[in-house]
Parts: C-alpha cells; structure tokens; sequence
C-alpha cells in the first residue's frame, strides 16, 4: 500500500485545519477577549491554542463540535497559564460564596442595548458568565461545557440557573432605579 | 406541569438538553398558561441578545493584522509536526527502569482493573436510571434507537424490539414503557425503563471500552452487581460479548435477578449476533464460554469447541 509523504500528509492534515478549525477563529478569539479582558493576552492565548489544536488535529474527530474542541483547549491553555503564573485555579467553585439564595428575579426592560447587555453580564461572578457564555454565546451543550471547564455536568446547570437569575437581577435593577428616581421616589 | 416545573426548566428547554416527553409536556403547559408564555418570551429575547451583543461587540474582534500574523505562525512547518508530550529521561537507564516499574504496576493491578471499571460503569447505569427514568433530567435529550443505531453500531437496534414489551417473570409481569439512547456521565446508553413491582426500573447497555476488558466466570450470566445498593438501587448486571447491560431500580435485588434472567438470554443472542463475534447459532451457554476464552486469549480466532455449563 502507497503511504503518504511526510510533507504530503503535513499539507494535508493543514487543508484540513484551514476547512475545520480557521474559521471560527472569530468567535474563539472573542471568548478569548471576554474572558482575559486584554487584547495582548487574548493573541498570545489564542496562538498558543491554536498551535496545541494544529498539533493535535489528527486527534480531532471530524463530524463532532469543532468549535467545542476549540473551546476546549483554549480553557486548558488558560488553566495553565493560570497556575503556571501561581493565580488562582479556573475551577473555583463559587457556588459556596453565592450560597443556595436565588436573587429576585424582576421583569426585563423591553429595550436594552448591547452595551447594558454585556456590562450586567460583566458584573456577576466569572464562574457564571463563563457557563452562560458557552452556553448562549457558543451554544455549546451542557455536557460540552463540562468537559471544556472540567467540571461536574450539574455543576453546570446550577450556575446556568443562577447565573441566569443573577444577569436578569442586574439588567432589572438599573431600570427599578430609573424609574424611581423619574418617578420622584 | 406546573409553573414552577416549567420556569425551573425553562432554560434547559430553551438549549434544547431536556427529554422529547418533558419538551412536550413543557409545550402543553405554554398553551394554556400565558404568564410562562412570556416568561420564556423573556428568556429567550435574553439569550439571544447576549449573543448578539457578543458577536457584535467591536471591542471583542480580533484585528485584521493578527488574524494575518496568525496563519503565518501556523503554516510555518514548524508548528505541523504533532506535539510530544511525556518526560525527558537522563539516561536511557532511567527510562527502563521507568518502564519496569510501569509493567509491574500494571500487572498488579491488572485483576482489580474490571472490578473497578464494572463499578464506575454500574454507578453511570445507576445515575442514568435516576436522571432519565425516575427525574426526567439529563444534560443531552436522548435519541431514538434507530438514530443510535445509524450513528454508533448495529446493537442499538437489537435494543428495538429486544427485550419485547411484555415480559413475564418468575415474580410477575413487566412492561416496557420507553425505549431510547441517551447520555450520562459521558457514557452513552441504550435504555430501555419498565415497569415492574410497581416501580420504574431500568435496563441499561453500554459499550465496553478499553478499562473493561476481561470477562470472568460467571460474568456473563446475570449477577448482583454489588452485595449492596447503589444509590440506594438494586444492580444486577451480566457481559455481552462487547457491552455491559445493567438492570436497575428501586426494587428487591432477587426481583431484579428474576427480570434480568427473564429477558438475559435472547438479549446476549442479539447482542451477540450484531458484533458478528460467531454466536448466532449457538447455544447461549456454549457462546458464553467461546466468549469467555476468547476473551482470555485461549484461542484466537471464533471458537468452535461448545463447552457446556450448568447454570
């Protein structure tokens, strides 16, 4: 049986990361952004995660979640730049912090802008915006954001669950202000 | 459904990761009930607003010139060759006695791995049962057989009309109320939920992977699992020839081993005839055992001897 040159196969494992992983370069760059808040770190994380995924691609199994696979290792890479800086781990658990109280949940304002959208998800806990984000944002599954933070699959939907009351709590309170003050409370 | 139930669950609805019988129950609920109407309204236009918020957010883009800079750094040769992982050894005395000492860890723990790996896979069955049959909870909504059988392998199917509906057992009957493929844990199972004793009870297969892979004697007729309950459920469970089937539920354990032995044999049969592993014409006796060699390395390819073993 003929077997592939080594640069035959390099090329065509690269024709197949350009087709698979490059285009949602984007969208992981974004995550990246959110989660590290500084463009400078946001390139340097998004290199190396695409380096460990070019190097790793004849791991990947196509036909599954490219995007998640991305996503996956992007979270890896940053728990390891995390510790390796001696930071505190991404796996913190906050759910002792926040205890088991679910805030009040009030009515949503009918018009809300991106910019209010993103600050009142800036404002909870990063545990949470980081589930809410694979999962409304990259519309990951809850069994691929387990994978992707390392975390118990329940662990997943109760901070999806209050994570979510927490923003609603956030974007409800400005508007309960507004209203109070333009009603001379 | 109340809406309680439905505002609880509203969000794993949304993200579609609910059962097809909940999502429909969910539906039924949102025609009579217009508050939970437009609460979901209301979480739906969060999410997607989010999401759009996101993507549209200039400040989160990457610039043009690392995007460039970026696929320069990957195309280089460099970065194509797959990355090593492992430890950079002094001597190549180190790295023998390394693996050594690996060889002689493995081979002692060789014996404990199948009982290990029986009981993580038991406690999976047993964390499916609660989630899927008795909560109605689970992370990834499970899929029909067929589907199941289309994308992972022939033996899905076996599980579409074994065992049948109606099975009599030696401590009554039990009925078949769901048949379907699902997710727990990361381990997918064919499952199909009975009611049986008056209790919902579960009969779960799952493929035998890597950590499972001696059969011992007696592994292959239905057993106790664990002399005691997991979870507080009842577990017996026996090995086909390339899956464990778990049967689980809230039941007494010799009622268990009643059901599992009622339905054990035309199952290992199909199961069996679905792998090709040679058992079809057989008895289910003698394929235990050409199993069971097989699986000890005795003989190396289908058996033909038919070893016979009282039950």
């Amino acid at each position: 049986m003929a077997r592939k040159s080594a640069p035959a196969a390099a090329d065509h494992m690269w024709a197949a990361f350009e087709a698979e992983a490059l285009p949602h370069l984007d969208r992981l760059f974004r995550l990246a952004m959110w989660f590290e808040r500084n463009r400078s770190e946001a390139e340097d994380l998004v290199q190396e995660t695409m380096i460990h995924a070019l190097q790793s691609f004849h791991r990947f199994q196509p036909g599954t979640n490219c995007r998640a696979w991305l996503t996956t290792i992007l979270q890896n890479v940053r728990s390891n730049r995390r510790r390796a800086r001696g930071r505190s781990p991404l796996v913190d658990d906050p759910d002792d912090r926040i205890g088991q109280a679910t805030p009040f949940v009030p009515p949503l304002p009918q018009q809300l802008t991106d910019e209010e959208l993103l600050a009142a998800l800036r404002r909870i806990p990063a545990p949470f915006q980081e589930v809410i984000v694979l999962c409304d944002v990259e519309e990951m599954t809850y069994k691929e954001i387990a994978d992707a933070l390392a975390i118990p699959l329940g662990t997943v939907m109760s901070r999806l669950h209050r994570g979510r009351a927490l923003l609603r709590a956030e974007l409800g309170a400005p508007t309960q202000s507004l209203n109070r003050r333009r009603a001379g409370i | 459904m109340e809406c309680r139930d439905v505002r609880e669950m509203a969000d794993s609805f949304l993200a579609e990761e609910l059962l097809t019988e909940t999502n429909h129950e969910i539906l039924r609920h949102l025609d009579t009930c217009p508050a939970c109407r437009a609460d979901l309204a209301g979480r739906r236009a969060l999410r997607e607003g989010v999401q759009r918020a996101f993507h549209r957010a200039p400040d989160l883009g990457p610039s043009p010139e690392f995007i460039a800079q970026l696929r320069a750094t990957l195309q280089n040769p460099a970065h194509h060759a797959p990355a090593r992982r492992g430890v950079r050894f002094q001597s190549w005395w180190a790295l023998a006695a390394t693996v050594l000492l690996a060889v002689a860890v493995g081979l002692a723990y060789r014996g404990r791995d199948w009982i290990t790996a029986t009981g993580a896979l038991a406690r999976a069955a047993v964390g499916d049962h609660r989630n899927c049959a008795l909560q109605f909870r689970l992370a990834e909504k499970p899929t029909s057989l067929e589907d199941a059988a289309r994308r992972y392998g022939a033996s899905y199917r076996v599980l579409e009309s074994q065992p049948p509906n109606d099975v009599m057992t030696a401590a009554g009957p039990a009925h078949v109320v769901e048949r379907h493929a699902c997710v727990y844990g990361g381990r997918r199972f064919a499952h199909i939920v009975f009611t049986y004793r008056g209790e919902r009870v579960s009969l779960l297969v799952t493929a035998v992977d890597g950590a499972v892979t001696l059969a011992l004697p007696g592994e292959t007729l239905p057993h106790l699992t664990s002399p005691s309950r997991l979870d507080g459920m009842s577990v017996v469970s026996f090995r086909a020839p390339r899956q464990m089937v778990f049967f689980t539920g809230d039941v007494v354990e010799n009622d268990l081993v009643k059901l599992a032995d009622a339905v054990a044999e035309p199952l290992y049969r199909g199961l069996a005839a679905s792998e090709s592993v040679g058992a079809r014409y057989r008895s289910w006796t003698s394929a235990v055992e050409d199993v069971y060699a097989l699986d000890l390395g005795i003989v190396s390819s289908p058996v033909g001897a038919h070893a016979s073993r009282a039950r």
